[in-house]
């Protein structure tokens, strides 16, 4: 295997995306579903890619490259949540008058971004992945044009994400001037051998932390994800709650794991990290509380599940982080399926009350969507259940109790606003027509695969932790 | 000579920024900043550094600049800030000024009494930047090919017209 096989599924996104790109141009059709199609396919040889390199621990270009069982367990969450994404695109762009055909060649844009970003552990390539990522995520933010809501969406994230960016660089530029390099295990290694950790490196992490605090939305630096996530188009809120998070977390396991075995100071990082956890979990639940709008209770939502990941960071459990994101990506996802799924053409009902009746009046999205709902609140038999259990069973091990107890208490005010739209769903009385495009096959499809996957991961988790397990014995600090 | 020129490029440097703070009209502060980018640039090239000389004018002179004055064109600045606000302005000015001169003296302590001799690499030749660029960094350097692509292509989706209208 040489550097080349080992670019292979970075090269496969950008082929096919360029490739979108030209057909967009070249054909002129009003009906832009075959370049859905194509992405898929470019897809889907991207994930055989990244299936084909599982175990073997590639490095490349100077370990700026670096493609370890996690990077690549990762590479294939990011890519089923964009072959998803994809998928419910396909009906929304037409009907919400967002039809642009470069949609789905900045979808695999930002997934290539993601996967630089995953797969390397250093902080330059890091950096630059992470702009890939923001400048292809500030454009499908603002994709509809019309709408002045997606117009302040795309600058909101704009000039907060530009913000985190200045952040990080001036962080790593810190870093770099303490320890002479931007490898994340040359950093730790110099921490190593320093007697006490020096208030620019300590600066420096901070930064570092505080810039991906922002592209994780954690509290205090959400302020943008609610405008953003409301004003976006729905399938791409969809992506920007799981896609950013994950890499965000990604890179948090590759930057921390290391560092908390560097013995002296880490203890301010880390109740840093604690506070900003359980303020996560208590501010995001209590305010989704609030929301009648459901894309912005659902940001909210992602807010408080952000709180339960830091959770998983901070008992250094990095599988239980793992399970919680394949869990995650179903849920939510299927949660947003079902919220596109109510929706004609040039409407979409976003609020509470739209929400009255559907339960009888379209039975398959109203039981899917509550069972979605029942596991992002975390019941049993669904995989939100195991997830959350695994990640409070990790912190309790660790002995982070008071911090498991908040996130406890936190998960059972959640209970309430996912109940309350089942309860508007089945229990109350319509008050007002709601009417909705039900010819869309896709759709369809990722409601069932979210249900599958929720269940499946509820009930029989035994492969995916085996799986996990493979991928966490691999991590090598590089 | 390298002292002749050292003079004469600091001196215009510091004409251009007091000129630039003293000008009341704006397009005229912004040629008066380019004249000091350039002037910069110069000192840059004496002390032997022509890449980041280079740079600084195609970057700064040429693309910020070129920025800002498109902001100006655009925006009207003629009214000035309204006289409530004025008073916060000059407060935030003066704190910023205040960091700005104990950053100056950091920097007069280091230079008259250097604590070490700084470890400087090479001062950045485009030959030894180029090689770099080609061999331990090749992979960063073929990721900014990606961001641009995808700055081009978000730019124009979001300004381009729209085809049904």
């Amino acid at each position: 295997m040489n550097s080349l096989n080992a670019m292979f599924p970075l090269l496969t996104l950008i082929v096919g995306a360029l490739l979108v790109l030209i057909l967009e141009v070249s054909i002129k059709r009003e009906n832009k579903t075959y370049l859905a199609f194509i992405s898929i396919i470019f897809l889907m040889i991207c994930g055989f890619f990244c299936v084909q390199s599982w175990g073997k621990d590639f490095s490349y270009f100077n370990n700026h490259l670096y493609l370890d069982n996690f990077a690549l367990f990762f590479s294939i969450v990011l890519i089923i949540t964009t072959i998803l994404v994809t998928l419910i695109s396909m009906k929304y762009l037409s009907l919400q008058n967002t039809n642009v055909g470069e949609y789905y060649a900045l979808l695999l844009l930002a997934l290539s971004g993601m996967l630089i970003m995953v797969s390397s552990s250093d902080l330059i390539v890091i950096f630059l992945g992470l702009e890939v990522l923001s400048m292809s995520s500030y454009t499908l933010a603002g994709l509809k044009r019309d709408d002045q809501k997606s117009s302040e969406a795309a600058l909101k994230y704009f000039l907060l994400g530009s913000f985190a960016s200045a952040f990080l660089v001036y962080g790593l530029a810190l870093l770099y001037g303490v320890s002479n390099s931007t490898s994340i295990a040359v950093i730790i290694d110099h921490f190593k051998t320093e007697s006490s950790l020096s208030f620019m490196a300590f600066a420096g992490l901070g930064l570092v932390i505080v810039g991906f605090g922002f592209k994780i939305a954690v509290v205090p630096f959400h302020m943008w994800t609610p405008d953003v996530y409301q004003g976006a188009p729905t399938p791409i809120t969809a992506f920007f709650s799981i896609g950013p998070k994950a890499v965000g977390f990604a890179v948090l396991v590759r930057l921390l794991y290391p560092f908390w075995h560097v013995a002296y100071d880490s203890e301010v990082i880390f109740s840093l990290l604690w506070i900003i956890s359980a303020l996560t979990m208590i501010i995001g639940n209590l305010i989704a509380l609030r929301q009648t709008n459901i894309k912005r209770m659902l940001a909210y939502s992602s807010i408080a599940h952000a709180g339960y990941l830091m959770v998983a960071i901070l008992s250094q459990d990095t599988s239980s982080l793992m399970f919680y994101f394949v869990v995650y990506l179903f849920m939510n996802i299927g949660a947003f399926a079902a919220v596109i799924a109510l929706g004609k053409k040039d409407k979409e009902y976003l609020e509470l009350d739209d929400y009255a009746g559907i339960g009888f009046k379209y039975p398959w999205i109203g039981a899917t969507f509550a069972v979605f709902l029942f596991s992002l609140a975390g019941f049993p038999p669904t995989g939100g259940f195991l997830a959350k259990f695994y990640v409070f069973s990790a912190a309790v091990r660790e002995g982070l109790v008071s911090l498991v107890i908040i996130g406890v208490l936190a998960s059972l005010v959640s209970v309430y606003y996912y109940l309350r739209i089942i309860v508007y769903m089945y229990m109350r009385e319509p008050t007002h027509e709601v009417d909705i495009n039900l010819e869309n096959p896709a759709l369809f499809l990722v409601l069932f695969l979210c249900l599958y996957g929720v269940l499946q991961l509820g009930i029989f988790p035994g492969n995916i932790l085996l799986i996990i397990k493979q991928a966490v014995s691999s991590i090598a600090f590089l | 000579m390298a002292h002749f020129l050292f003079f004469l490029l600091a001196i215009v440097c510091i004409g251009a920024v007091v000129a630039m703070i003293f000008s009341k009209n704006q397009a005229y502060n912004a040629l008066f900043i380019i004249l000091l980018f350039v002037c910069l640039a110069g000192l840059f090239g004496l002390l032997n550094a022509p890449f980041i000389a280079v740079i600084q004018i195609i970057v700064y002179a040429g693309g910020i600049m070129v920025l800002f004055l498109f902001v100006i064109m655009m925006i009207d600045l003629q009214e000035g800030i309204p006289p409530e606000r004025k008073r916060w302005t000059i407060g935030l000015s003066f704190l910023i000024a205040g960091v700005l001169i104990i950053e100056l003296l950091f920097a007069l302590k280091g230079f008259l009494f250097p604590a070490q001799a700084a470890t400087a690499g090479s001062p950045g030749s485009p030959t030894d930047l180029g090689r770099l660029l080609f061999t331990k960094y090749l992979y960063p350097f073929e990721i900014t090919s990606v961001l641009i692509i995808v700055a081009l292509v978000g730019a124009m989706i979001l300004v381009k017209k729209k085809d049904s209208d």
